[in-house]
């Protein structure tokens, strides 16, 4: 699953890493909070304080914390366990450069208690590392590099063991193979206090096989297939990963494939330096302890990406302090200056070679293959940067008919079909839950379909696919699930959307003309069944030459209207690019 | 008819049928024109005071589709025009209706679907054709009811219109036929609604003032028209209408005096100029007292008024002051409020001291 090295070990050390945000945030303002909850009546000494202080694993912060980590709800953890493992098997495929086949299963025990199996063909873990990836809180491989994956903090897959061991007190079962004919077993189980493993039994013999399978027990948990169920995920992962082959089994047996739709291993993302744009005095500091760098010029060249030595030598102007320092000496006060003056710099934006959005053939392969639309567009944005520094990409898509849209079943309003359904996605990993809050939904929201000839958007069948792209995706909360408002990014997704219904747009009116002028011909053919004898009966000539002749006009005629409906239809087309830049793109 | 004007609209729909096909062998549209009978196509001609039919017209056309159903039912009804010609047999608009209703071959759809459809084609055609409707051989159902000192002649019967107890003559569509051989009468008195004709009749009017009566039973058809337009011009004698005092009769009262706009091609021969109003006037209400037994106006009405008012041919002082009036009141006055006085009042008192004073409208 994750791909073996840089396994980092200190937990400390990890706790530091300057991405990990939003629990440092979490953190922050919940101490925060209870500063200021504190009545100045009784004063007490600091030792008594400090009797109740002792450090707390942050194993033991995710227990009493499960909600933020997407443990709430019974359909909501058991999608959340799915979403662990299929993304850790994603993430390890793409780098080790594999093609994913995935096979996830769920049984159903009893009432509420299921058994479930997940089985990639990835690179496998070395067996050292097992216990850390399955049972160490913040120990992975992302966290510390600046990269666009799916997974970020390093809780995922711990998380799954967790959450099994807190409901069923039943250890995981992995088995592993890095290729060499020897399959590692481990059960093992968390140990909360100590943030480590605890392992209860490890087994080894050969096999022919690469790739890791983890099984385990989940209770508490309920089996569906709604929109934010795991088929629904699954299917959403398969159409932003048009490479990935995913097989699934339900509780009831039935096996579900979604294949691959293309050939094309992604290219694995490239690690980029962090843009000064936007940066923490705490993250300056951070880095600033690690670096090799003997002075802060030095250190901040090769540490951050966009900072050349005409940009070190503005800096020198505005800054009070040599930046011929020691970087490890550097002060808050210093740091925060730097912090400053980058922001009142101009920097040329970020790179985008850390972004890696998943591709308009490969998206319009996939959409194909799953929803089978009559229609489809897919649009890609160029890279754009928001908060001042971190760079981003949106892709749209817009599938029409077929079996995009959520299909209705009984008793809806008569002749809707399906409604609109909106498919979220961050780093090509679907969002199913806290849809409301999403920037992503806003921002669809914010489209007046009607504008396009979408008269009725909910009752329409139309899935709308978003993908955000970003080294550092702003969730609202550690569950990951719905993306904070940037106007950057609700900006560009509504500017793709628009783009992409505009396409829509002139498909729509062609078809509405193809079948409008499916029903002239045939009125025009009805009636001169009638007209024909008519005429013959006054003229006294032939009856079926005349409809012949007749027959033969109202064929032409209607050959010559669609060519110039075709031309017609062209300049229409022209004017709707027009209008798109008289729109106010900033391009 | 004589055949001889037969064989001429026999000619006439024939050139009709070839110029439909002469647009096909050249790969054109299958198309007609119709005159156009709508009021920005009417001029009223104040020299004559009547409607008349400008030169505008408009295309039917085959391959429009708004057009393509009125095209083929309209050739069905000059086909079936052309046959009733031919055999020499005459058919009301209504056979004409269910002679030509069918299922379009593998549809569920009816060349007509109802008599309304093909009505206003029936007009069309006769515009376009320059015919008139009986010369078609086509009449519309009997409406309209003539009494009093009128001998005509009908396919050789002699028809006493003073013999016909209290119900008179049925005016059929067609009038063409008829010869007047004895009339002794000073007026006709041309009356709106079935319901004053019968106190009319039950009162001996036309005996007690030698006039003939003709009620039109709502807006005239035809035959009625005609019928008036013929005892006016070929026997001199003067025409006096009679209607409600609400802008729905004086419209009636301008379509016997000037023609109609649908069949403004034919003002000459419906138009009857000479006719004169007698009543329901507004002054009416006041001098006779009727401010009880009037009626409020209602929304249609009003819209009405101010139509009446648009057209030409009620641009005359009189007519304006009557309907400025109305809306002034804001009420409507019906013939049959008269009786409020008693029944012979009107009979008695009402018309002919209006008529004898000669307290007529223009």
């Amino acid at each position: 699953m994750n791909a073996p090295e840089t396994v980092s070990t200190s937990f400390s050390l990890v706790f530091q890493a300057f991405i990990f945000n939003p629990v440092i945030q979490y953190l922050r303002s919940m101490a925060e909070t209870e500063a200021d909850t504190i009545p100045p009546t009784k004063e007490k000494h600091a030792d008594e304080l400090f009797k109740q202080f002792r450090e707390v694993s942050v194993t033991e912060f995710f227990r009493k914390n499960r909600a933020h980590l997407g443990y709430s709800g019974q359909l909501r953890s058991l999608t959340t366990v799915v979403h662990e493992l299929v993304t850790n098997s994603l993430d390890a495929c793409e780098e080790a450069g594999i093609m994913p086949e995935i096979l996830f299963e769920i049984r159903q025990l009893e009432k509420e208690h299921y058994k479930f199996k997940a089985r990639d063909n990835g690179p496998g873990i070395p067996v050292k590392h097992i216990p850390k990836v399955f049972a160490t809180m913040l120990a992975g491989t992302k966290f510390h590099r600046n990269i666009q994956l799916r997974g970020q903090q390093g809780i995922g897959v711990s998380g799954v063991t967790l959450f099994s061991q807190m409901t069923t007190g039943q250890p995981l079962t992995i088995r592993s193979c890095t290729g060499d004919n020897k399959v590692h077993e481990v059960t093992l189980l968390v140990d909360v206090t100590k943030n480590t493993a605890e392992m209860v039994e490890t087994k080894e013999y050969s096999g022919y096989w690469r790739g890791t399978e983890v099984e385990g027990e989940l209770k508490g948990v309920a089996y569906n297939t709604s929109d934010k169920g795991p088929l629904e995920y699954l299917k959403r992962t398969a159409i932003a990963n048009p490479h990935a082959e995913i097989t699934f089994t339900d509780p009831e047996g039935r096996k579900t494939v979604f294949k691959r739709s293309s050939s094309k291993v992604p290219k694995p993302p490239a690690e980029t330096k962090p843009h000064p744009k936007g940066l923490a005095v705490d993250d300056l500091l951070n880095f600033s302890k690690s670096t090799q760098s003997r002075n802060v010029s030095s250190f901040l060249s090769s540490t951050f990406a966009r900072v050349s030595s005409a940009k070190v030598k503005e800096l020198q102007k505005m800054a009070s302090f040599d930046l011929n320092k020691n970087p490890r000496k550097l002060t808050w006060a210093e740091a925060e200056e730097i912090v400053k003056a980058f922001d009142k710099m101009d920097f040329m934006a970020p790179s985008s070679e850390g972004l890696r959005p998943i591709g308009e053939n490969q998206i319009k392969k996939a959409v194909l293959n799953i929803l089978k639309p009559e229609f489809e567009v897919v649009i890609t944005r160029p890279p754009k940067v928001f908060s001042g520094g971190v760079p981003f990409q949106v892709e749209v898509a817009l599938a029409y008919g077929g079996n995009a849209g959520r299909p209705v079943n009984g008793n809806e309003e008569e002749g809707v079909r399906a409604k609109a359904e909106i498919m979220r996605f961050a780093n090509s990993t679907p969002l199913l839950f806290d849809t409301g809050g999403c920037a992503l939904t806003k921002a669809v929201n914010s489209v007046d379909w009607k504008r396009y000839g979408i008269k009725d958007f909910e009752n329409s069948p139309i899935s709308v696919f978003v993908n955000l792209i970003s080294t550092y995706i702003p969730y609202i909360s550690a569950g990951k699930q719905s993306v904070a408002e940037e106007d950057e990014i609700i900006k560009e997704i509504k500017m793709g959307l628009m783009d992409a219904a505009r396409k829509f747009q002139i498909y729509h009116s062609r078809m509405r003309r193809e079948i409008e002028k499916e029903a002239k011909l045939n009125t025009l053919l009805k009636y001169t069944t009638e007209l024909a004898p008519a005429i013959a009966k006054i003229t006294g000539k032939d009856d079926k030459k005349i409809l012949k002749d007749l027959t033969h006009l109202v064929k032409e005629k209607l050959r010559i209207e669609a060519m110039e409906d075709e031309l017609e239809g062209e300049s229409e087309e022209s004017e709707a690019d027009t209008s798109f830049k008289v729109e106010g793109e900033e391009e | 008819m004589s055949s001889k004007r037969d064989s001429e609209v026999v000619k006439r729909i024939d050139e009709f049928g070839d110029g439909i096909l002469r647009n096909i062998s050249k790969h054109e549209s299958p198309k007609f024109g119709v005159p156009l009978r709508s009021l920005s196509n009417i001029k009223f001609d104040r020299t004559a005071n009547l409607l008349r039919l400008g030169d505008k017209s408009s295309s039917r056309n085959f391959l429009n589709i708004a057009h393509a159903k009125k095209f083929m039912q309209s050739m069905l009804i000059a086909s079936k025009c052309k046959e009733l010609v031919s055999k020499g047999k005459t058919a009301s608009i209504r056979e004409l209706y269910y002679q030509l209703k069918h299922a379009i071959a593998n549809t569920k759809e009816n060349t007509f679907e109802d008599q309304s459809e093909s009505d206003p084609l029936i007009v069309d055609l006769e515009t376009s054709l320059k015919v008139l409707r009986e010369e078609l051989h086509l009449k519309a159902d009997d409406k309209g009811t003539l009494i009093g000192n009128i001998v005509i002649e009908d396919s050789g019967d002699l028809i006493d219109c003073s013999k016909l107890g209290r119900s008179g003559l049925s005016v059929p569509s067609i009038i063409e036929h008829y010869k007047f051989s004895k009339v002794k009468a000073d007026y006709v008195l041309v009356i709106e609604t079935a319901a004053m004709f019968d106190r009319l009749v039950e009162e001996k009017y036309p005996q007690k003032n030698n006039c003939i009566m003709v009620s039109t039973k709502g807006q005239a058809a035809r035959g009625c028209r005609r019928l008036v337009h013929r005892i006016n011009t070929e026997l001199k004698i003067p025409v006096i209408m009679f209607t409600d005092g609400d802008p729905w009769g004086y419209y009636i009262y301008s379509v016997i005096k000037a023609g109609s706009m649908a069949l403004a091609h034919e003002s000459e021969r419906l138009g009857t100029p000479q006719t004169r109003f007698v009543g329901m006037t507004m002054t009416d209400v006041e001098e006779y007292g009727l401010q009880k037994v009037t009626e409020k106006l209602k929304e249609v009405d009003k819209k009405r008024i101010s139509e009446l008012l648009q057209y030409p041919w009620f641009q005359n002082k009189e007519w304006k002051h009557q309907l400025e009036l109305m809306v002034e009141k804001g009420v409507r006055i019906e013939q049959q409020a008269l009786a409020s006085k008693s029944l012979e009042f009107v009979a008695e008192e009402y018309l002919p001291e209006k008529i004898k004073k000669g307290k007529l409208l223009p």
